[in-house]
Protein backbone atom coordinates (compact mmCIF):
# COMPACT_ATOMS: atom_id res chain seq x y z
CA UNK A 1 0.00 0.00 0.00
CA UNK A 2 1.05 3.54 -0.55
CA UNK A 3 -0.09 6.16 1.95
CA UNK A 4 0.58 9.56 0.58
CA UNK A 5 1.49 12.17 3.15
CA UNK A 6 1.28 15.90 2.67
CA UNK A 7 4.35 17.61 1.28
CA UNK A 8 4.12 15.00 -1.46
CA UNK A 9 5.92 12.33 0.49
CA UNK A 10 4.86 8.94 -0.82
CA UNK A 11 5.66 5.87 1.13
CA UNK A 12 5.20 2.37 -0.13
CA UNK A 13 5.07 -0.58 2.19
CA UNK A 14 3.23 -3.55 3.60
CA UNK A 15 0.25 -2.82 5.82
CA UNK A 16 0.91 -4.13 9.30
CA UNK A 17 -1.96 -2.64 11.23
CA UNK A 18 -4.36 0.25 11.47
CA UNK A 19 -6.28 1.75 14.38
CA UNK A 20 -9.51 3.64 14.76
CA UNK A 21 -7.87 6.94 13.87
CA UNK A 22 -6.44 5.38 10.73
CA UNK A 23 -2.96 5.63 12.13
CA UNK A 24 -1.04 3.21 9.99
CA UNK A 25 1.88 0.95 10.68
CA UNK A 26 3.84 -0.18 7.69
CA UNK A 27 6.71 -2.57 7.34
CA UNK A 28 9.33 -2.97 4.65
CA UNK A 29 8.82 0.55 3.47
CA UNK A 30 10.43 2.49 0.68
CA UNK A 31 10.12 6.11 -0.24
CA UNK A 32 8.79 6.71 -3.73
CA UNK A 33 10.12 10.28 -4.00
CA UNK A 34 13.84 9.81 -3.54
CA UNK A 35 14.65 13.22 -5.02
CA UNK A 36 12.83 15.02 -2.25
CA UNK A 37 13.85 12.68 0.50
CA UNK A 38 17.15 11.23 -0.59
CA UNK A 39 17.38 8.51 2.01
CA UNK A 40 15.57 5.24 1.60
CA UNK A 41 13.62 4.41 4.68
CA UNK A 42 14.13 0.69 4.62
CA UNK A 43 12.92 0.11 8.11
CA UNK A 44 11.12 -2.61 9.93
CA UNK A 45 8.28 -0.58 11.37
CA UNK A 46 6.99 2.83 10.45
CA UNK A 47 4.12 4.59 12.21
CA UNK A 48 2.19 7.18 10.23
CA UNK A 49 -0.29 9.49 11.90
CA UNK A 50 -3.66 9.02 10.27
CA UNK A 51 -4.48 12.70 10.12
CA UNK A 52 -1.59 13.48 7.80
CA UNK A 53 -2.43 10.85 5.23
CA UNK A 54 -4.04 12.29 2.12
CA UNK A 55 -4.40 9.16 0.03
CA UNK A 56 -3.93 5.48 0.49
CA UNK A 57 -3.30 3.66 -2.72
CA UNK A 58 -3.91 -0.06 -2.69
CA UNK A 59 -2.95 -2.44 -5.49
CA UNK A 60 -6.09 -2.83 -7.57
CA UNK A 61 -5.76 -6.54 -7.96
CA UNK A 62 -5.82 -7.02 -4.22
CA UNK A 63 -9.10 -5.22 -3.68
CA UNK A 64 -12.49 -6.70 -4.43
CA UNK A 65 -14.57 -3.55 -4.75
CA UNK A 66 -17.83 -5.43 -5.15
CA UNK A 67 -17.27 -7.26 -1.91
CA UNK A 68 -16.29 -4.02 -0.21
CA UNK A 69 -19.40 -2.19 -1.36
CA UNK A 70 -21.79 -4.92 -0.31
CA UNK A 71 -20.01 -5.51 2.97
CA UNK A 72 -20.03 -1.82 3.81
CA UNK A 73 -23.72 -1.61 2.99
CA UNK A 74 -24.52 -4.60 5.15
CA UNK A 75 -22.39 -3.41 8.04
CA UNK A 76 -23.95 0.03 7.93
CA UNK A 77 -27.47 -1.38 7.97
CA UNK A 78 -26.58 -3.70 10.83
CA UNK A 79 -25.18 -0.86 12.89
CA UNK A 80 -28.39 1.09 12.56
CA UNK A 81 -30.35 -1.70 14.24
CA UNK B 1 -1.27 15.16 35.01
CA UNK B 2 0.77 13.40 32.41
CA UNK B 3 2.22 10.04 33.19
CA UNK B 4 5.89 10.36 32.47
CA UNK B 5 7.62 7.60 30.63
CA UNK B 6 11.17 8.61 30.25
CA UNK B 7 13.59 6.63 28.20
CA UNK B 8 17.09 7.46 29.20
CA UNK B 9 19.15 4.59 27.87
CA UNK B 10 20.57 2.40 30.61
CA UNK B 11 23.80 3.28 32.29
CA UNK B 12 25.45 6.54 31.45
CA UNK B 13 24.27 6.53 27.84
CA UNK B 14 22.45 9.45 26.28
CA UNK B 15 20.34 10.25 23.25
CA UNK B 16 21.70 12.60 20.66
CA UNK B 17 19.21 14.81 18.86
CA UNK B 18 19.84 15.73 15.25
CA UNK B 19 17.87 18.27 13.27
CA UNK B 20 18.45 18.57 9.53
CA UNK B 21 21.72 16.82 9.83
CA UNK B 22 22.95 19.11 12.55
CA UNK B 23 23.65 17.62 15.93
CA UNK B 24 22.06 19.37 18.86
CA UNK B 25 24.04 17.53 21.47
CA UNK B 26 23.38 14.62 23.72
CA UNK B 27 20.60 14.56 26.24
CA UNK B 28 17.52 12.73 27.38
CA UNK B 29 14.50 11.92 25.26
CA UNK B 30 11.27 11.87 27.21
CA UNK B 31 8.22 10.18 25.72
CA UNK B 32 5.51 11.65 27.90
CA UNK B 33 1.84 11.18 27.22
CA UNK B 34 1.42 14.92 26.78
CA UNK B 35 4.33 15.61 24.47
CA UNK B 36 7.70 14.38 23.30
CA UNK B 37 10.59 16.31 24.76
CA UNK B 38 14.33 16.30 24.67
CA UNK B 39 16.64 17.97 27.14
CA UNK B 40 20.36 18.26 26.97
CA UNK B 41 22.58 18.17 30.00
CA UNK B 42 22.45 21.94 30.54
CA UNK B 43 18.67 22.20 30.67
CA UNK B 44 18.15 23.37 27.12
CA UNK B 45 15.75 21.42 25.01
CA UNK B 46 12.57 21.36 23.02
CA UNK B 47 9.28 19.56 22.92
CA UNK B 48 7.13 18.24 20.14
CA UNK B 49 3.36 18.00 20.19
CA UNK B 50 2.10 14.63 19.00
CA UNK B 51 -0.45 16.06 16.55
CA UNK B 52 2.46 17.63 14.70
CA UNK B 53 4.36 14.38 14.42
CA UNK B 54 3.38 12.91 11.10
CA UNK B 55 5.64 9.88 11.09
CA UNK B 56 8.08 8.08 13.29
CA UNK B 57 10.12 4.98 12.72
CA UNK B 58 13.19 3.12 13.78
CA UNK B 59 15.80 3.55 11.11
CA UNK B 60 18.26 0.69 10.95
CA UNK B 61 19.51 1.40 7.47
CA UNK B 62 23.15 2.30 7.96
CA UNK B 63 23.38 3.45 4.36
CA UNK B 64 20.83 6.16 5.09
CA UNK B 65 22.39 7.19 8.38
CA UNK B 66 25.44 5.71 10.01
CA UNK B 67 23.75 4.91 13.31
CA UNK B 68 20.46 3.29 14.21
CA UNK B 69 18.04 5.89 15.46
CA UNK B 70 14.47 7.03 15.89
CA UNK B 71 13.46 9.08 12.90
CA UNK B 72 10.66 11.58 13.49
CA UNK B 73 9.00 13.83 10.94
CA UNK B 74 7.25 16.89 12.29
CA UNK B 75 4.90 19.37 10.64
CA UNK B 76 6.46 22.40 12.19
CA UNK B 77 9.15 24.91 11.56
CA UNK B 78 12.20 25.02 13.73
CA UNK B 79 14.33 28.12 13.47
CA UNK B 80 17.91 27.61 12.47
CA UNK B 81 20.57 29.56 14.22
CA UNK B 82 22.74 30.10 11.19
CA UNK B 83 21.53 32.27 8.36
CA UNK B 84 22.94 29.91 5.79
CA UNK B 85 20.66 27.07 6.67
CA UNK B 86 17.64 29.38 6.78
CA UNK B 87 18.36 30.48 3.22
CA UNK B 88 18.81 26.86 2.23
CA UNK B 89 15.45 26.00 3.70
CA UNK B 90 13.71 28.81 1.83
CA UNK B 91 15.19 27.70 -1.45
CA UNK B 92 13.90 24.19 -1.07
CA UNK B 93 10.43 24.86 0.20
CA UNK B 94 7.48 26.46 -1.49
CA UNK B 95 5.30 28.95 0.30
CA UNK B 96 2.25 26.75 0.01
CA UNK B 97 3.90 23.66 1.41
CA UNK B 98 3.60 22.96 5.09
CA UNK B 99 6.90 23.16 6.91
CA UNK B 100 8.36 19.84 7.79
CA UNK B 101 11.29 19.03 10.03
CA UNK B 102 13.09 15.78 10.43
CA UNK B 103 14.56 14.84 13.75
CA UNK B 104 16.80 11.93 14.50
CA UNK B 105 17.13 10.70 18.04
CA UNK B 106 20.20 8.56 18.27
CA UNK B 107 20.48 6.61 21.49
CA UNK B 108 23.89 5.42 22.43
CA UNK B 109 22.15 2.16 23.38
CA UNK B 110 20.23 1.04 20.31
CA UNK B 111 18.34 -1.62 22.22
CA UNK B 112 16.14 1.18 23.54
CA UNK B 113 14.83 1.94 20.06
CA UNK B 114 11.94 -0.53 20.03
CA UNK B 115 10.67 0.78 23.33
CA UNK B 116 10.98 4.35 22.11
CA UNK B 117 9.06 3.50 18.97
CA UNK B 118 6.30 1.69 20.84
CA UNK B 119 5.94 4.44 23.40
CA UNK B 120 5.50 7.00 20.66
CA UNK B 121 2.87 4.86 18.94
CA UNK B 122 0.89 4.65 22.17
CA UNK B 123 1.17 8.35 22.81
CA UNK B 124 0.11 9.18 19.25
CA UNK B 125 -3.06 7.20 19.81
CA UNK B 126 -3.79 9.46 22.76
CA UNK B 127 -3.81 12.54 20.55
CA UNK B 128 -6.23 12.06 17.69
CA UNK B 129 -7.34 15.05 15.70
CA UNK B 130 -10.42 16.65 17.25
CA UNK B 131 -12.10 16.79 13.84
CA UNK B 132 -12.40 13.03 13.63
CA UNK B 133 -15.56 12.75 15.66
CA UNK B 134 -17.42 10.27 13.54
CA UNK B 135 -14.88 7.51 13.80
CA UNK B 136 -16.20 5.91 16.95
CA UNK B 137 -18.04 3.08 15.33
CA UNK B 138 -14.97 0.96 15.91
CA UNK B 139 -14.07 -0.56 19.23
CA UNK B 140 -10.75 1.22 19.33
CA UNK B 141 -8.54 -1.79 19.11
CA UNK B 142 -5.77 -1.79 16.62
CA UNK B 143 -6.68 -4.02 13.74
CA UNK B 144 -3.72 -6.22 12.98
CA UNK B 145 -4.02 -7.44 9.45
CA UNK B 146 -1.60 -10.23 10.23
CA UNK B 147 -3.99 -11.69 12.81
CA UNK B 148 -5.24 -14.18 10.30
CA UNK B 149 -7.74 -15.97 12.50
CA UNK B 150 -9.83 -12.92 13.18
CA UNK B 151 -9.39 -11.63 9.66
CA UNK B 152 -10.43 -14.93 8.21
CA UNK B 153 -13.54 -15.06 10.37
CA UNK B 154 -14.47 -11.55 9.32
CA UNK B 155 -13.83 -12.37 5.69
CA UNK B 156 -15.98 -15.49 5.85
CA UNK B 157 -18.80 -13.59 7.50
CA UNK B 158 -18.67 -10.83 4.91
CA UNK B 159 -18.49 -13.28 2.05
CA UNK B 160 -21.49 -15.04 3.48
CA UNK B 161 -23.38 -11.78 3.47
CA UNK B 162 -22.37 -11.22 -0.12
CA UNK B 163 -23.56 -14.61 -1.29
CA UNK B 164 -26.86 -14.10 0.53
CA UNK B 165 -27.30 -10.76 -1.16
CA UNK B 166 -26.56 -12.19 -4.59
CA UNK B 167 -28.81 -15.24 -4.23
CA UNK B 168 -31.75 -13.20 -3.00
CA UNK B 169 -31.69 -11.20 -6.22
CA UNK B 170 -32.24 -14.27 -8.32
CA UNK B 171 -34.92 -15.67 -6.08
CA UNK B 172 -36.93 -12.50 -6.23
CA UNK B 173 -36.42 -12.03 -9.93
CA UNK B 174 -37.84 -15.47 -10.59
CA UNK B 175 -41.15 -14.59 -8.96
CA UNK B 176 -43.03 -12.09 -11.06
CA UNK B 177 -45.37 -10.42 -8.62
CA UNK B 178 -46.51 -6.80 -8.44
CA UNK B 179 -44.32 -6.27 -5.39
CA UNK B 180 -41.18 -7.53 -7.04
CA UNK B 181 -41.74 -5.28 -10.03
CA UNK B 182 -41.85 -2.24 -7.76
CA UNK B 183 -38.77 -3.37 -5.88
CA UNK B 184 -36.75 -3.32 -9.06
CA UNK B 185 -37.65 0.09 -10.30
CA UNK B 186 -34.24 1.29 -9.24
CA UNK B 187 -32.83 -0.01 -12.45
CA UNK B 188 -31.46 -3.40 -11.53
CA UNK B 189 -31.24 -5.84 -14.35
CA UNK B 190 -34.29 -8.03 -14.41
CA UNK B 191 -35.60 -10.52 -16.90
CA UNK B 192 -38.50 -8.64 -18.50
CA UNK B 193 -40.18 -11.50 -20.30
CA UNK B 194 -43.31 -12.62 -18.45
CA UNK B 195 -42.86 -15.94 -16.78
CA UNK B 196 -46.51 -16.44 -16.17
CA UNK B 197 -48.50 -17.12 -19.30
CA UNK B 198 -51.25 -14.62 -19.95
CA UNK B 199 -49.95 -12.19 -17.34
CA UNK B 200 -50.62 -9.12 -19.46
CA UNK B 201 -53.69 -10.28 -21.30
CA UNK B 202 -55.92 -7.87 -19.42
CA UNK B 203 -53.80 -4.86 -20.29
CA UNK B 204 -55.39 -2.14 -22.43
CA UNK B 205 -54.47 -2.43 -26.05
CA UNK B 206 -54.26 1.24 -26.94
CA UNK B 207 -52.19 2.64 -24.08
Amino acid sequence: MDPRNPNDLSICGTLHSVDQYLNIKLTDISVTDPEKYPHMLSVKNCFIRGSVVHYVQLPADEVDTQLLQDAARKEASQQKQ
Amino acid sequence: MSFLKSFPPPGSAWTEAVLKGKGLGTGTLCTAESRLSWLDGSGLGFSLEYPTISLHEVSRDLNAYPREHLHVMVNAKFGEESKESVAEEEEDSDDDVEPIAEFRFVPSDKSALEAMFTAMCECQALHPDPEDEDSDDYDGEEYDVEAHAEGQATLERLEGMLSQSVSSQYNMAGVRTEDSIRDYEDGMEVDTTPTVAGQFEDADVDH
